[in-house]
């Protein structure tokens, strides 16, 4: 069997298919609007001729280069290319502010790649012990997850908690558009037919981030940039190294189980690493202002997802994400039925997986680390004519999610009230998870009550939620109890 | 930036292929006259999008000008469906139409969609509901399953609130005369997690959704709720036969805005009708578990007003309607 899982990924074509999806993906990734779902689905029809292994190769090739391309939009021009990489926005582009972007590419790129190994190899060894994990998980547990993941707004509020819990509240806030999800009534939708499918998430975040970006930019368009960038360093210093290697294994088995539980994709595993990696670390205050944890937890977060994600599939027949959901159409289309049996009677295709989708880790690496001085160049250009091209971008990718040109004035509209928030120093990425988590949290608090006709205690009969309760306490008071120890001492 | 817009060009080059021209065809009627587009009321990579894509690989030998799949997603489906009705009368925009055309509006969430807007080509595929439940359950038997819902509520999950499983769950409460507690989620896949980690008595999606956790030997099907035996499955009931008159199912087709001229109408269904026989769609949909169930252009209408019949009534009598 092992000699026929080698021969059937070790050959020129199938290797050929995994670099072209992870290059493909990687350029999906940086395109904003384009994400690594998005990507996944367009090439799946090219598939549909193709052999199995090939086919589920190329596809699995996209998914791990976009969900690491969208971190070099996010880094060089703080346009998240994905949903995946907005938590990389926060650290990520400081550095290129400082002219460091060729160290902060490095940086994603290599923590990127130990998150994917990480969870391959949690696929690979353990995949059917973890596969009960998701099945453990139900409404109570899914609306604590969301709860822990919002606690996470402490640590990306920015200078002030209040302008943070005000600006989460304003995104759970706009999570309420749209068909309600339990009672099908239509909320906030002022009889518009766009909005009753809900905020789209994408263009909001591309009108947040990216426009806002575009928009403080024309304002010195005419003044050259006093920063130039250092792209000479791609590999990360002995000092970078010693921070990648503390936080991104950790980041990478976080990922790995947040891939696991069904529902939630790699833009909470994003979130999570990096709540988590601040609260390890000793000076959690300097967060957000570009250190390179906070850009190797994240990054090995959101491809730690790739590997977790998979594993309820090929175990259970069960999607992990979005593009899991694909990759089960995908293996249908060949005839393949993704289940419990999917083991036992196709081994061979399982392992190939596993082994294809740690070479398409490695490729992300080398084609990373091999076309990263290309990407900074970007940066070169000057803004009287990037920034213009980064406006087409935000409107064509805003419309290209949905086809729709109502998205585009949501991206517009959130494009100025974005300007407007940087000026008044409020940090948006709060609001951007709030509507990623408000849906996630409302829906399973309402359909836990519905399967519990009523009763509280559902949310504290299970392991798993006392869990989430105890790291949601964790990190809301755990500051305050640490700040009241130093008193104390100090006072002593 | 020159880079990026270099691979953008290149990429939509690669993925352009994946809609590869046909070779042209003399036709009786001058249609197509342009490129052609089928609009896709859901997400790329879905269900309903999967087969759209399948079938129009089939015809597009009859498209010269190309035919290409569109995705318009939103309000469950409402804003393709709208958008397609309300296209331009000349066959240059064939919408991918599904039950939710018959249901949405008696929710009070299609905007003004309603099923004669559009001229029926053909129906595609269709898939009834299957209440099932895990397989260690008590329940053996769909009697065995309702006379217990009498005196236990039972937690039956569904793809989402007044969506086709929603309302099949209903149907057979009705059909049967108890009353069980509705659990809506996000799409199929998360009631089947569900019932899967025992957090939810049964579900009634569609058998192709569950075929894979009963060939494992985890769930067991006690009924389809459809008009006669899945060939599939011949040894799985009806809910009918078992004396619960119900056949709830979702269904698949094409649709033309209703002003379409017959000539244009004739050619296209002519050109699709063709196009379902075709091995490579055959082949796709059985291994899909996609059940093929072609009807006519006039079946297919009488179905359409049968089923917004069915459904009014029901989504009435549940006091689905939104305001």
């Amino acid at each position: 069997m092992l000699l026929e899982v080698l021969n059937s990924v070790f050959s020129f074509q199938i290797l050929l298919f995994i670099v072209l999806g992870v290059f493909t993906g990687i350029c999906i990734g940086a395109l904003p609007g384009l994400t690594a779902t998005m990507g996944v689905a367009l090439v799946l029809p090219l598939t549909f001729g193709m052999e199995a292994i090939p086919g589920i190769l190329l596809l699995i090739g996209v998914y791990v280069g976009a969900i690491y391309g969208g971190s070099i939009s996010a880094i060089l021009l703080r346009t998240p290319g994905t949903p995946a990489a907005a938590a990389t926005v926060l650290d990520g582009f400081e550095f290129s502010k400082r002219g460091e972007s060729g160290r902060a590419l490095g940086i994603s790129t290599v923590s990127s790649f130990i998150g994917g190994v990480v969870s391959v190899l949690a696929l690979w060894l353990i995949s059917p012990q973890l596969a009960k994990l998701a099945l453990r998980f139900s409404a109570p547990e899914f609306f604590l997850l969301a709860v822990f993941g919002l606690s996470i707004i402490a640590s990306i509020s920015g200078n002030s908690l209040a302008k943070g819990v005000l600006c989460g509240a304003l995104g759970i806030t706009l999570s309420f558009i749209g068909i309600d999800s339990i009672t099908g009534y239509p909320r906030f939708t002022f009889n518009n037919i766009n909005l009753l499918s809900g905020m789209s998430f994408i263009p909001v975040m591309i009108g947040l981030f990216a426009m806002s970006q575009a928009f403080t930019t024309v304002e010195k368009i005419f003044t050259p940039d006093q920063v130039t960038q250092k792209i000479s360093k791609v590999w990360p210093t002995r000092s970078d190294w010693k921070v990648i290697l503390k936080h991104a294994p950790i980041s990478g088995v976080i990922g790995t189980i947040i891939g696991i539980v069904p529902g939630a994709g790699a833009e909470i595993g994003a979130f999570v690493s990096y709540g988590q990696a601040k609260r390890m670390s000793k000076h959690p205050e300097r967060f957000g202002t570009g250190i390179p944890e906070g850009i190797a937890a994240p990054e090995a977060g959101n491809n730690g997802v790739t590997g977790g994600a998979l594993i309820p599939m090929l175990t259970m027949g069960v999607p992990g994400d979005a593009v899991a959901a694909i990759l089960i159409g995908a293996l249908t289309v060949q005839g393949l039925q993704p289940g419990p049996l999917l083991f036992t009677e196709h081994t061979t295709l399982v392992y190939s997986i596993f082994l294809g989708m740690f070479v398409a880790n490695i490729a992300m690496l080398l084609l990373g680390l091999s076309s990263l001085k290309l990407f900074v160049k970007v940066l070169s250009v000057p803004k009287a004519i990037l920034t213009p091209m980064i406006f087409v971008l935000c409107v064509v990718g805003s419309y290209a999610i949905n086809t729709n040109f109502f998205d585009v004035g949501v991206m517009l509209f959130f494009g100025i009230l974005g300007y407007f928030m940087q000026k008044a120093d409020v940090s948006v990425s709060p609001a951007v998870l709030g509507l990623i988590l408000g849906p996630m949290a409302e829906s399973n608090f309402r359909r836990a009550l519905l399967m519990s006709e009523g009763s509280y205690t559902i949310f504290i009969a299970s392991p798993i939620a006392w869990v989430f309760l105890f790291l949601t306490l964790l990190t809301l008071l755990g500051p305050l109890v640490g700040d009241a120890l130093k008193k104390k001492k100090s006072t002593m | 930036m020159k880079k990026l817009l270099v691979l953008l060009v290149l990429l939509s080059l690669v993925l352009g292929s994946a809609f590869a021209q046909g070779t042209a065809e003399t036709a009786t009627v001058s249609y197509p006259t342009g490129p052609v587009s089928v609009i896709v009321p859901y997400s790329a990579g879905g269900g309903t999008d999967l087969v759209a894509r399948a079938l129009v690989d089939a015809a597009k030998g009859s498209f010269p000008k190309n035919i290409s799949v569109e995705n318009r997603t939103g309000g469950g489906g409402a804003v393709g469906m709208s958008y397609g009705a309300n296209a331009k009368p000349d066959g240059s925009v064939i919408t991918m139409i599904t039950v939710e055309l018959v249901t949405l509006p008696h929710t009070g969430t299609g905007a003004g969609l309603y099923y004669d807007q559009f001229k029926p080509i053909m129906m595609v595929n269709s898939a009834y509901s299957a209440v099932t439940v895990q397989a260690n359950s008590p329940y053996n038997t769909l009697k065995e399953f309702l006379d217990a819902a009498k005196t236990k509520t039972m937690r039956v999950g569904n793809s989402g609130v007044g969506a086709i499983w929603h309302l099949a769950a209903a149907g057979l409460g009705k059909a049967a005369n108890v009353t069980f507690n509705h659990i809506p989620f996000d799409g199929a896949a998360p009631a089947i997690t569900s019932l899967l980690g025992g957090h939810i008595d049964a579900i009634t999606v569609s058998y192709s959704e569950v075929a894979s956790q009963v060939a494992a030997g985890n769930m067991k099907v006690l009924a389809v709720l459809a008009p006669e035996r899945i060939a599939a499955t011949p040894n799985i009931p009806t809910a009918k036969e078992l004396g619960y008159d119900v056949a709830i199912g979702t269904w698949r087709g094409l649709g033309v805005p209703k002003d379409t001229p017959q000539p244009i109408v004739d050619k296209i269904t002519s050109i699709f009708t063709e196009a379902a026989k075709a091995e490579s769609f055959v082949k796709f949909m059985n291994g899909s578990n996609n059940i093929i169930d072609i009807l006519d252009s006039a079946a297919y209408g009488k179905k359409l007003a049968a089923d917004n019949e069915l459904f009014k009534a029901l989504i009435t009598e549940l006091g689905l309607k939104q305001q």
